[in-house]
């Protein structure tokens, strides 16, 4: 029993994990304000649930998933690549409400507040994940992927670049760097990822409805990778690990279930605040979050 | 006659939106960043106003002062405790993530106190409407744009003439010269909170009497102001209010063409549009987004 519950967690961290590290690439890394992140989970989630459910394979479902939030991720850049701050945190908000709105009330398409339900737990080339155990460690294969993946990325020259960028745009595009082009790319990169851990989510629940991706959802990967610290990635899976299980011991203190999902909320606003106040660089963070 | 329908009831959500976002436009004009938490302190107040009166049964006018005042109260904290220490780092990013931080910190404590399911407060009994031009009106949508009009009649003299209102001017055009010539920049940051979450409080009585309260319905709402004032341009106060009421027609009138569930989005789309393509808004001066 309380394996199965170890690995559950382990699966629910691995997913946070994929999330925040890409969270981290386009708000840590290219300086880019983008509370659009649950909406791009949530395209991942849709696209391949609804995918699989017409029996087209888990392999092309979670690379369509994780494509199609990259087309997403970089047609929201193109108009808001020149905001700043605050305006472009608005406009990435304002979209990832309009996705909720649309998986709310495209009902012929997503069955509205009812959700998807029957999702297959995935198989690749006749191999099986449908225990806990093996999805675990598919999880742990992509988590490892999209790890090194980005910590290649953002060691290459194209990652200093989107350093740079951060840091002064201004000097980049004197040094003849297409900053506008670059952090269209950071943020669909960061989109592909989104939508890969939104279709391990959708078929590790077997069950997606819109209120699993409402702006709420934002607080904790927020937390995760501003505590963590901007623009570092061992801060990030440190931070995730401990984030995601702060919240478990509620389970077990008795309150009822509809007392345990605001708690958890207030738990990660009141960390976003005290972090926000006291430590607004993270404990690993290399820039200060601006 | 559908239309004319429309456009009254888009002028009734309008004069609430209107509300919204004057009262956001306040603090975002002295304070400079986006305090989503404003929509927060709207259904706060909205529910003390049903704890106070649908359950401890107080009187209706005294629960309505006390709802205002508790409003007023919150917006003051807020600013006292958490954006007072934060303005030191200046940075509006760090101001807008804590005002979403507490935004979803106040929703959830709602949700706690009170529970999930929605909650009326059964003041004004559901009575006929009266036919104005061949559309329905009731007596309480009446009550509500007479009262947000006198409540933007007196915004606008306060602001005019007052001390307070022109020193919040002042601090909202450059708070460095403000302070030069002695109006303290940290006591109008606070007052700007104070009333503005006054006027979010009135809104919340509004709200209260015609809608059912949910624990989300601030979020939803902040939206809607969001987008009133982005209309505008943001940070003019009486702008706002145009916002209001042009976003609340648009919404209505839209809702002809498109499936009821898509008048949420109809917000979404313009704040979105606005940003992108005019983030200064059909009045403001052209600054902010691409400074």
């Amino acid at each position: 029993m309380i394996v199965a519950y170890f690995i559950h967690l382990a699966i629910i961290v691995g997913i946070y994990l994929i999330l925040a590290l890409s969270l981290q690439l386009a708000l840590g890394y290219t300086g880019l304000v983008n509370l659009g992140h649950v909406a791009f989970f949530a395209i991942g989630a849709y696209v391949s649930a609804l995918l699989t459910l017409n029996e087209i394979p888990f392999v092309i479902a979670l690379l369509l998933a994780g494509v199609i939030s990259l087309c997403f991720g970089f047609f929201l850049s193109l108009p808001t690549n020149k905001l700043k701050g605050d305006y472009l945190a608005l406009a990435t908000l304002a979209f990832t409400l309009v996705v909720y709105a649309v998986t709310l009330n495209w009902t012929s398409l997503t069955k509205g507040p009812l959700g998807l339900s029957g999702i297959k737990k995935p198989s690749i080339l006749g191999l099986s994940f449908s225990s806990n155990f093996s999805f675990f460690i598919l999880t742990l294969i992509i988590v490892l992927i999209v790890f090194f993946i980005i910590k290649k990325l953002v060691e290459s020259p194209f990652g200093k670049v989107l350093e740079a960028t951060r840091d002064n745009e201004l000097s980049a595009r004197v040094l003849g760097k297409n900053t506008l082009k670059l952090k269209s790319i950071a943020l669909a990169v960061s989109a592909f990822f989104a939508g890969i851990a939104g279709s391990l989510y959708a078929h590790y629940f077997s069950y997606i409805d819109p209120s699993s991706f409402t702006i709420i959802q934002l607080i904790p990967l927020l937390c995760i990778v501003i505590i963590g610290g901007l623009a570092s990635l061992k801060g990030t899976v440190i931070a995730t690990i401990i984030l995601v299980l702060l919240p478990e011991p509620l389970r077990f203190i008795g309150f009822p279930s509809s007392i345990v999902g605001p708690m958890r909320q207030i738990i990660y606003a009141l960390i976003l605040l005290l972090i926000l106040i006291y430590k607004p660089d993270g404990f690993f963070g290399k820039v200060e979050l601006k | 006659m559908i239309l004319v329908q429309l456009l009254i009831n888009g002028f009734i959500t309008g004069a609430v939106y209107a509300l919204v976002a004057s009262g956001f436009s306040l603090i975002y004009s002295t304070n400079k960043f986006i305090h989503f938490a404003h929509g927060a302190v709207i259904a706060f107040s909205a529910y003390i106003l049903y704890f106070l009166f649908s359950v401890l049964e107080l009187y209706f006018w005294f629960s309505i002062v006390l709802s205002i005042a508790f409003a007023s109260f919150l917006g003051y904290l807020m600013n006292y405790v958490v954006y007072n220490q934060l303005r030191k780092k200046n940075s509006s990013v760090i101001l807008l993530i804590a005002s979403f931080g507490l935004l979803i910190l106040l929703e959830s404590i709602i949700n706690i106190l009170f529970g999930a399911d929605v909650k009326i407060i059964d003041f004004i009994k559901v009575s006929k409407g009266l036919e104005f031009l061949g559309a329905i009106i009731t007596p309480l949508q009446i009550f509500i744009v007479f009262v947000s009009v006198i409540l933007f009649v007196c915004l606008y003299l306060f602001m005019k003439n007052t001390n307070l209102g022109k020193a919040m001017r002042a601090v909202s055009d450059n708070s460095e010269l403000a302070e030069i010539i002695g109006i303290s920049s940290e006591k109008i940051y606070s007052w700007s909170f104070i009333i503005g979450s006054a006027i979010a409080g009135l809104a919340a009585i509004l709200i209260g009497l015609e809608q059912n309260l949910d624990p989300t319905m601030g979020s939803a709402l902040m939206i809607k102001g969001f987008a009133a004032t982005i209309i505008v341009g943001i940070g003019n106060i009486h702008g706002a209010i145009l916002g209001g009421f042009i976003l609340g027609i648009i919404e209505n009138v839209g809702i002809w063409y498109l499936p009821s569930g898509f008048k949420e989005a109809i917000a979404f789309v313009i704040l979105c549009s606005f940003l992108i393509f005019k983030p200064q808004g059909i009045l403001g001066r052209k600054r902010g987004a691409e400074k």
